[in-house]
């Protein structure tokens, strides 16, 4: 019964789904084709129809932010649509970035109301 | 002797797609993920001159976002309501804000636990997301201009920030 109720209510929500979804929860730094520089690919998958924009970053275990690198650190992402991101990271900095994290913005609108602003931040694993 | 060649062809072909057609693989991998979902985006309801607020006998509504997660206790939501506008014309006064972030509806019993166990301070509220399932948070929010001064007439918005975050 319990399963069946949750079905509904994720059916009913699924109607009006603007969810963000970063993966993996627990991504791995491997060594990348630049010496002393680490990699690791995160995925973004954009069911915010509002969303076009996301903004990634790194972070220290108490919240400072880590010089990274990547294509963009604000990319277009379209609505449904799947990304990779590349994240490269010194080796230098390796025991300090502890989160990596993606946001959405916003672009600027007309309208009185509050909105959602969502941010998901995966753990690095050593 | 040309028809027997295309028959065979035909015969051969048809015989591949269904021998290809038997073994379909599907795989599946269930993963420890974090959905942020916006389920509801506010509206600011005017009850008098000074205030805005989200609460519906204002005139407002609620925002809610909604977290679900694969597997318990692998992350923690933390929310943080607006403690000034995205957009506002000029404010010459303070805006005093109040702000409560609740649970408003689970898919577990259990998770109604959620509202005694959270850690709130200034406008961030934190809630381990301890069992797996769905959970909507409901924000409400006030904002009170100057000492019963009007606010002035324009486009006021707030944005409400709700992380997930590895846990």
């Amino acid at each position: 019964m319990r399963y069946i109720m949750l079905l509904i209510m994720l059916g009913i929500c699924g109607q009006t789904a603007f969810a963000h979804e970063f993966l993996p929860t627990y991504p791995r730094l491997q060594l990348s084709y630049v010496p002393g520089v680490l990699h690791t690919e995160m995925e973004l998958f954009n069911k915010r129809e509002d969303i076009q924009y996301y903004e990634f970053s790194v972070w220290t275990e108490d919240w400072k932010r880590v010089p990274f690198a990547t294509t963009d650190k604000i990319q277009q992402i379209g609505y449904l649509e799947k990304k990779r991101i590349d994240i490269y990271i010194r080796e230098k900095d390796k025991h300090r970035a502890v989160y990596i994290c993606s946001k959405s913005k916003r672009l600027k609108a007309d309208e009185t109301r509050t909105t959602i602003a969502s941010r998901i931040c995966s753990k690095i694993k050593d | 002797m040309f028809n027997k060649t295309l028959i065979s062809c035909v015969a051969l072909a048809s015989f591949c797609f269904s021998a290809m057609a038997e073994e379909i693989p599907v795989t599946g991998n269930v993963a420890s993920k974090c959905v942020v979902t916006q389920d509801t985006a506010g509206v600011f309801g005017n009850p008098d001159a000074s205030t805005l607020s989200t609460r519906p006998q204002d005139g407002g509504i609620h925002p809610v976002v909604r977290y679900d997660v694969v597997q318990a206790s692998y992350y923690m939501a933390r929310i943080t309501a607006p403690d000034s506008f995205s957009e506002s014309p000029n404010l010459t006064d303070t805006v005093i804000w109040n702000n409560i972030v609740s649970v408003d509806q689970v898919s577990d019993a259990t998770m109604s636990a959620y509202d005694t166990n959270k850690v709130a301070y200034e406008n961030i509220t934190e809630i381990d997301l301890t069992v797996a399932g769905s959970t909507w948070f409901k924000i409400q929010s006030t904002a009170d201009y100057g000492y019963d001064k009007a606010l002035p007439g324009g486009t006021y918005q707030a944005t409400v920030t709700a992380e997930c975050i590895a846990i």
